[in-house]
């Protein structure tokens, strides 16, 4: 992985109930991740947080609506209003996800998985390609958890994503959380998924927690970082060298000295796995 | 299937109220020994649903604390059923909700709950609209005597203008303190309640008959100050230290922008 990428370091989602806490202390955070669309109004609260805390740290813009694999024509107005956006944050680089959110009539609001179909590789790839014109920067695309799979798969996800990044040029933001719960929800090995992927392409990971329902498990970001995702991150990171790593919490917010705790956990964690790494210029 | 076949037969899923799948959609699917079709299908089915209430109840607690929880959910579910989601952002999701409960409901239990929607729904509107150019009464305060009887000003677009028939506003605070819930009762006399932004803080407060009329005389109907003065007549010699008076009221609440310069 690039250099670049590494040096961006760990980095938080930027959450509203940390707005406050985070202009006061300025915490020892690397970077912050921004939900694109929080941030697509007229003024007020969102805007000013987001101008103050972009004084201090350097931000990624990460989306939730693209729809990226969607029925729909790609929402034109939606991207010229990201693009605004950018100019405004000057993002590091510009994320979503591989999957659809709108269907043809209604929004769904939730990240949808898609057939991994060569039908639907050329329909996303096709699409990448529009938004990267439209953006003027290679789009970041992260795999999602999912509770469904296609009786009609022609390729697993993680040839599906490298096939995408060859067709379109995208890169990858690989959440390592989601890779784990889709393995334990599909029955395939978290391992192959992550060696499957191009290592040049992967531009940056996510951590998160999940929540456990027996045989099965969702993503719920609602709480730590689970053992085996530590172990996953781990081996990651001895796969690829050092990448972007970021960690993620949207529910159930504990007060942010205790995402700064686990954010000096996947430091150490980092740090154990790169040992005899070079360090970051 | 085809790919947008596939989709459309999700999307209408989603949107249905069975958590069964029909045969055609299992029959697309493929199981796991940890996860079955069906479960997967329902984990998307019911966090579709629970997604767009929780998003209802955020915009509108003060409906949802006066219906309680199953009263709020049956009227939200009814409400993303006749309007599902056309905005990319779920922060529009509620924006119709107000004239929904206006035919849903019996009209004299309608119209206290829909002028509370209303309420909420104005709290939302002011908390992220444009900040405009709000005139300062440092501004005013060098602003030539000559241009006086010409100034002209309209509403910052962050200020909603709420016509209330209720108590909307009483209820709304008590759930805002979590104090006890008043009940609802119509005011002896319609009142208009104001709600803005002033920097990054909203703010509401209720106008007195007069000093309504006055307001958007001036910043919604297009008035001077020398037509405020004019429209004040009647207080005589006062009527210029009574508009002086409201403009500088509107001014230090942050209300006004200038206009027609």
């Amino acid at each position: 992985m690039s250099a670049e990428s590494f040096c961006l370091g760990h980095g938080l989602g930027l959450r509203t109930p940390y707005y406050q806490a985070i202009l006061e202390q300025r915490p020892a955070v690397d970077w912050f991740e921004v939900i694109s669309e929080n941030y697509l109004v007229e003024g007020g609260k969102p805007l000013y947080y987001l101008d103050a805390i972009g004084e201090h740290y350097p931000l990624v813009m990460h989306g939730v609506s693209l729809s990226i694999g969607g029925p729909h024509e790609l929402d034109r107005d939606y991207l010229q209003r990201l693009k605004r956006l950018a100019q405004r944050v000057q993002p590091q680089w510009i994320s979503d996800h591989l999957c659809w959110s709108r269907g043809s009539a209604h929004q769904l609001h939730d990240l949808l998985p898609l057939p991994f179909t060569e039908e639907s590789l050329q329909h996303v790839a096709a699409r990448v390609r529009q938004v990267q014109e439209v953006l003027e920067r290679p789009l970041v695309l992260e795999n999602v958890s999912s509770y469904l799979r296609s009786a009609d798969d022609q390729f697993s996800e993680w040839q599906f994503l490298a096939a995408l990044c060859e067709l379109s040029g995208c890169e990858l933001l690989l959440d390592v959380n989601n890779v784990y719960v889709s393995a334990r929800n599909h029955g395939f090995e978290p391992w192959d998924f992550i060696a499957g992927l191009p290592a040049q392409r992967i531009r940056q990971l996510h951590l998160a927690g999940h929540s456990d329902y027996g045989s099965y498990l969702i993503d719920t970001h609602d709480q730590p970082v689970g053992d085996p995702v530590w172990q996953l991150y781990q081996r990651t990171l001895r796969h690829l060298g050092p990448v972007a790593t970021l960690l993620e919490r949207d529910d159930h917010y504990p007060p942010l000295a205790d995402l700064l705790a686990e954010l000096a956990r996947a430091r150490d964690y980092a740090a154990a796995a790169l040992a005899g790494e070079p360090a970051c210029a | 299937m085809r790919l947008s076949d596939w989709q459309r037969e999700v999307e209408a899923y989603l949107l249905g109220s069975d958590p069964a799948p029909n045969p055609v959609l299992r029959a697309s699917l493929r199981g796991s020994a940890a996860l079955s079709a069906e479960d997967g299908l329902a984990i998307y089915h019911h966090a579709y649903r629970a997604r767009l209430l929780e998003a209802l109840r955020g915009d509108y607690p003060a409906v949802h604390g006066w219906l309680g929880d199953a009263q709020f959910d049956a009227l939200a579910g009814a409400y993303v059923d006749a309007h599902p989601s056309r905005h990319f952002s779920l922060r529009w999701l509620g924006a119709e909700l107000a004239n929904f409960i206006d035919g849903y409901l019996l009209a004299e239990q309608a119209a206290p709950l829909a002028e509370l929607a209303r309420l909420e729904w104005a709290f939302g509107l002011a908390f992220d609209a444009p900040a405009g150019e709000p005139l300062s009464l440092e501004q005013m305060a060098g602003l030539p005597a000559e241009d006086w009887p010409g100034l002209q000003v309209r509403l910052l677009p962050s200020v909603q203008w709420q016509a209330c028939g209720y108590n909307s506003l009483a209820l709304w605070r008590s759930v805002k303190e979590q104090s006890g819930f008043p009940g609802t009762a119509a005011l002896a006399q319609a009142q208009v309640c104001l709600i803005w932004r002033h920097g990054l803080i909203s703010q509401y407060r209720s106008l007195d008959p007069a000093e309504a009329q006055a307001l958007h005389g001036m910043a919604v109907a297009g008035w001077d100050f020398a037509e405020l003065c004019l429209q004040l007549s009647e207080l005589g010699d006062d009527a210029p230290l009574q508009a002086a008076s409201w403009l500088r009221q509107w001014l230090s609440d942050g209300l006004l922008q200038r206009h027609g310069q």
